[in-house]
């Protein structure tokens, strides 16, 4: 299906703001100004966005803690999630979630979730309540090839099929399960979408490295989903640049594994040669869309440093709303 | 007024509310019963006689019976609170709260403060805990004390029909995560409930019997046995405060204080094991707040540190009896 | 069948072994409410009150006034009703000193009595379980350990139970049976903590009248204590602390069991006044009026030792020295604390003796030995301009001189011309059954001139 023009530089746009912004993570955290742990979606950028181009702010997703990609996807404040990963009280969360929890409810997107497969069964939640609301909306679970061996994803699951709840099961096959390989960790390894199809529902499958393959074969699962025929589940194969968390030191790759993968496998490098060949776009437009997205997030991390830092009355803030 | 029993008053709530309020959802296993069969849905009324005849009224989108997926149950439960709805899902036993309370602890109790107080979930758990029909170590255990210790999360014991009618309306009613804990062998108790609505607020203890001597603090079912011992010990001359907590998240600190400053004496009543109970919580904290009131130290009638056994007597063993908090009252009197 | 329950001589503190029943406050057979005093009893440091747990009766009283007992010794036995003397007597027949927890019916046998403190014990083996402060202090006290129950893992020993196994037990709580009824049980749409609806109940508040200012908007305690102070009618009841309580009685007493005649004289001050400015001045210290005055008293009790005396029953006490009580006003209360041998001090002796009196009075701390046992007290309330008055005798002293404030007067001078003369009134009380009217007149007549011949009052160099 063709696109507009608008939605192609749309959809670079938004990966190409993913890209920026995990990869100035990535040296902002060596710096050592950020807490905690990052996990970064580097190489994964077809994904969040061929999935949710697709979505309205009432459609919800549920993340993993490898959220920031799903978060931009869906349309979250650059800058308020930028503040709260440097854990500010200005950020989107105030500060107490950081980047594993980022969330912003008015948008859809439910949380990024700190324990692998939590966010299955909320998915189906988010579901149910779609279909009590009848107006064809879902809800996306993102997982990984880590979390499709979780319990709660195959109860998920079974729930979706049995309750008829609108909710699509995405599974990232980032081909590493922490520092695990699912060849090792993974039953059925070469397969996981075929676990959805055990327990009754469709199951597509799409290179998850490519825009343009990730966003058709999204496009031709929601409409079976919204149309009322129950989840739906898609496996992506797709690759990380970087380590499960920021500071792993990777040994688990192999000799110039990252090299080959950022050439062959990085899918801003795919999108820009397709939309040329096939004369959608041109470089400078896109290029264009990549300074404004290097000016962007070099703001986002100066706002972030000049952001209030929380004071220690606030932790005792938002444990209830009345207690 | 009417006089009914608490699984009644209970399924009167959840019906006035949810004809009040069309977000209201609510998710169990067997809530329904019979789906699937050939004796068809309501086959059995609903596993606990409290949700009998809702599917009828509110279909299958707003009631819906679940497989039995404890993490997926609740799972769904977070995702649709977060999602708009106000969703009620059922354990149906309070023990399986092992098996999902991942989704109780690490989520729901911590959505809001870790989205930065920018979500609401508004989920009421109902668990079915507590001993007497022994049903052995893993379908009677009361589980309350570890979740009262969550920030996050109110954690509620209604011991009368009247309490649950007004606890359970408003916990469904509060924005914040609720588990209500509904005895299992206090569902046939009978109590006069007013008609009409109305709500309990949360942290607000009970009065159950006013005396000066000594302070009884407990909840749940052993409000029933403190009440017998109280009455018993009344005609000796010996009067005792019993107080109800209703609530141990938040806990009325102000009720159980002024009552032991008054009496200088307390015995909790807790019918979980002493380690990280209820009971030794609240007994810290009087010893810590109230100390210079008490004449003796607080005295803690509870289970003893054991699972809960299988066999009539040893069950009956392990359950507090009014005999022993009479016996801890005494106790308590005769401190020199 | 009355519940009976054994009164013991109590246990205040580790050191007491044994006290003295000074008073039995109730009459054998003679019901009381709840707080009632039942005896005062008196030890080395302090007479204590004690007062009844529950509304009873003493069915029986063992112990005599006047005596000493051991701690934890039947002093008499207290019955919710009346008992017959063979439900007494059969009580008595098994009650074991320092066996008293419980009621009758409870069947106590299989207890082992407290163990008594002996002289010496056998040393505790090194092994025994038990905690090495409770170790410490059952040597100390010569306590045997196997007879102590272990509240601890294994039946091991703390601190704690060595301690209630030291001390008796206390009379037991209970009697007839009460009512434990909360009548504002029923749910409302008040949000009030128990305790607010209680009080509200209690006196009769509309809790819809109420705002509630605790957590969570909650109607508290004060709330429902703020709304019971009524704008307009009816006072405000203030029920007696314990310092009041033992002045309404004892001063009750003396006014209804002491025969008071009252003597009244007038002393003239001119003099007394100028003398004091001087010494005042000369010495650099200062004495009050008041100070002169008991020392003149002392002086003037030397004289006329039989109104230094005190009256105990049909026995009269007579002082070789004045310790005189000085009355002091506080915020506690009238308190008497007393200047011992103010014969032996000078005014300024004297005046530092009663402003460290003073100070200790207000801030409380004024000690059972510091009041007891005055010979006669002097009561001055010439500071507030009180001419002159009539003052109670605090038993057992025998009188008290009331002195008032100085008046300029017009009076007659020796040589027959009139001038203004300072003049203090003084009016003795004293008690008929040991001072006679001349007697009191004896002593007045050497107070006053004393205390018109002002140099006097200093010792002689």
């Amino acid at each position: 299906m063709q696109l507009s023009r608008d939605q192609l530089v749309q959809a670079y746009r938004r990966m190409a703001t993913i890209r920026a912004f995990e990869e100035r993570l990535h040296e902002e955290i060596a710096k050592g100004e950020i807490a905690g742990f990052t996990h970064l979606y580097c190489g994964q950028e077809a994904v969040a966005v061929g999935v949710c181009e697709h979505l309205a702010d009432d459609d919800f997703i549920v993340s993993t803690h490898r959220g920031h990609g799903h978060c931009l996807a869906k349309g979250v404040d650059v800058k308020g999630m930028m503040k709260e990963i440097y854990g500010r009280s200005t950020g989107l969360c105030k500060g107490k979630g950081g980047s594993m929890h980022i969330a912003d409810v008015d948008k859809g997107m439910l949380g990024a979730n700190g324990i692998v497969g939590a966010g299955a069964p909320q998915a189906v939640g988010a579901a149910l309540a779609a279909k009590m609301d009848g107006k064809g909306k879902v809800a996306i679970a993102f997982s990984g090839d880590g979390a499709c061996n979780q319990g709660t994803t195959f109860e998920a699951m079974n729930m979706a099929v049995v309750t008829k709840a609108p909710c699509v099961f995405v599974f990232e096959n980032n081909h590493y399960s922490e520092h695990t390989g699912p060849d090792y960790a993974t039953a059925t390894a070469s397969d996981i979408a075929g676990r959805a199809e055990a327990f009754g529902m469709k199951a597509w499958r799409a290179n998850g490295c490519d825009f343009f393959d990730s966003y058709e074969a999204m496009r031709e699962l929601l409409e079976h989903v919204r149309g009322g025929n129950g989840p739906a589940a898609i496996e992506f194969d797709t690759e990380r640049f970087y380590g499960h968390f920021e500071g792993d030191p990777q040994r688990y790759r192999g000799d110039g594994e990252i090299d080959r993968l950022r050439a062959e496998r990085d899918c801003l490098i795919a999108f820009r040669r397709k939309v040329s060949e096939a004369k959608l776009l041109e470089a400078a437009d896109l290029d264009a869309v990549d300074a404004e997205t290097a000016s962007l997030i070099e703001e986002a991390v100066q706002e972030a440093r000049a952001a209030p830092l929380p004071t220690p009355e606030m932790v005792l803030e938002d444990v209830y709303i009345s207690y | 007024m009417a006089q009914m029993m608490m699984r009644e008053a209970i399924l009167e709530t959840i019906r006035a509310e949810m004809r009040r309020d069309p977000t209201i959802m609510m998710l169990g296993e067997d809530i329904v019963g019979g789906m699937g069969t050939a004796g068809g849905p309501e086959a059995i009324g609903g596993i606990w006689s409290t949700s009998t005849g809702l599917y009828e009224e509110f279909g299958p989108n707003r009631i819906i019976d679940t497989p039995i997926s404890e993490s997926a149950i609740i799972g769904s439960a977070a995702g649709a609170a977060l999602a708009g709805k106000r969703p009620i899902a059922e354990l149906m036993f309070a023990d399986f709260v092992g098996v999902c309370m991942d989704q109780i602890w690490n989520q729901i109790a911590k959505f809001r403060y870790m989205f930065g107080g920018k979500s609401k979930c508004p989920v009421t758990i109902r668990l079915v805990y507590g001993a007497g029909f022994n049903a052995a170590p893993q379908h009677s255990q009361a589980v309350y004390a570890m979740l009262t210790s969550m920030p996050g999360l109110k954690v509620v014991l209604p011991s009368t029909p009247a309490d649950a009618k007004g606890l359970l309306t408003q916990a469904i009613r509060d924005d914040d995560p609720v588990l209500f804990f509904e005895h299992k062998a206090l569902y046939g108790m009978k109590g006069e409930v007013p008609e009409g609505d109305y709500q309990i607020p949360f942290g607000h203890a009970r009065q159950v019997r006013s005396g000066e001597h000594v302070t009884i603090v407990t909840c749940g079912m052993m409000v029933g046995v403190a009440e017998r011992a109280a009455d018993q010990l009344a005609q000796e001359g010996i009067g005792c405060d019993v107080i109800d907590m209703r609530t141990t998240s938040p806990l009325d600190e102000e009720a159980i204080l002024d009552s032991v400053e008054m009496t200088g004496r307390v015995v909790l009543v807790d019918e979980s094991p002493p380690r990280c109970s209820v009971a030794s919580d609240v007994a810290a904290m009087i010893a810590n707040r109230a100390f210079a009131a008490l004449k003796a130290p607080p005295q803690m009638v509870t289970a003893p540190h054991s699972p809960v056994p299988f066999a009539r007597e040893l069950e009956s063993a392990y359950i507090p009896s009014a005999p022993k908090v009479i016996d801890a009252v005494r106790h308590v009197l005769a401190y020199r | 069948m009355a519940a009976l329950k054994p009164f013991a001589m109590p246990k205040w503190g580790i050191e007491m072994t044994e006290g003295t029943v000074a008073e039995w406050m109730v009459q054998q057979g003679t019901p009381y409410e709840k707080g009632a005093l039942l005896a005062l009893i008196e030890t080395d440091k302090i007479t204590n009150e004690v007062e009844a747990e529950a509304p009873g009766m003493l069915a029986r009283i063992v112990a005599s006034a006047g005596e000493t007992y051991p701690v934890g010794t039947l002093l008499a036995i207290i019955s919710d009703g009346p008992a017959t003397d063979a439900e007494v007597d059969a009580f008595l027949a098994t009650f074991k000193p320092a066996d008293a927890l419980g009621s009758a019916g409870r069947g106590s046998t299989d207890r082992a009595p407290a163990p008594q403190p002996a002289a010496a014990s056998p040393a505790i083996p090194a092994d025994f379980a038990i905690s090495p402060a409770a170790r410490q202090l059952a040597e100390a006290r010569g306590i045997d350990v196997s007879t102590v129950p272990g509240s601890g893992r294994n039946g091991r020993i703390s601190l704690q139970d060595v301690e209630q196994a030291v001390r008796p037990p206390k009379p037991a709580i209970g009697g007839a049976p009460v009512s434990v009824e909360v009548p504002f049980a029923a749910i409302d749409h008040f949000y009030a903590s128990p305790l607010a609806k209680r009080l509200a109940h209690q006196n009769g508040v509309d809790l819809a009248t109420v705002t509630g200012t605790g957590p969570r908007g909650r109607i508290c305690k004060a709330d429902v204590l703020s709304r019971m102070v009524p704008a307009a009618a009816g006072p405000r009841v203030q029920p007696m602390d314990k310092v009041r309580k033992v002045i309404a009685r004892r001063l009750t007493e003396a006014k209804q069991t002491i025969p008071h005649f009252y003597l009244r004289s007038e002393a003239r001050v001119d003099a007394l006044i100028e003398l004091r400015r001087q010494a005042n001045l000369f010495l650099g210290d200062k004495a009050s009026i008041n100070d002169f005055i008991v020392r003149a008293t002392a002086l003037a009790l030397i004289e006329v030792p039989d109104c230094n005396v005190q009256v105990h029953g049909d026995a009269i006490h007579y002082f070789p020295t004045a310790d005189i009580s000085v009355a002091m006003a506080t915020d506690r209360g009238l308190v008497t604390p007393i200047v011992r041998s103010a014969e032996c001090l000078s005014p300024h002796e004297i005046a530092r003796t009663t402003k460290a009196l003073l100070a200790r009075a207000k801030a409380g701390r004024l000690g059972y030995e510091e009041m007891d046992g005055g010979s006669f007290t002097v009561s001055n309330l010439g500071m507030f301009d009180v001419d002159d008055f009539d003052a109670i005798i605090n038993p057992p002293q025998g009188a008290i001189l009331a002195v008032g404030a100085a008046r300029r007067v017009w009076g007659e001078q020796a040589d027959g011309s009139g001038a203004f003369e300072s003049r203090i009134a003084l009016t003795l009380s004293c008690d008929h059954r040991a001072i006679d009217g001349a007697t009191g007149a004896r002593f007045l007549a050497a107070l006053k001139a004393l205390l018109e011949a002002p140099e006097r009052l200093f010792p002689q160099t």
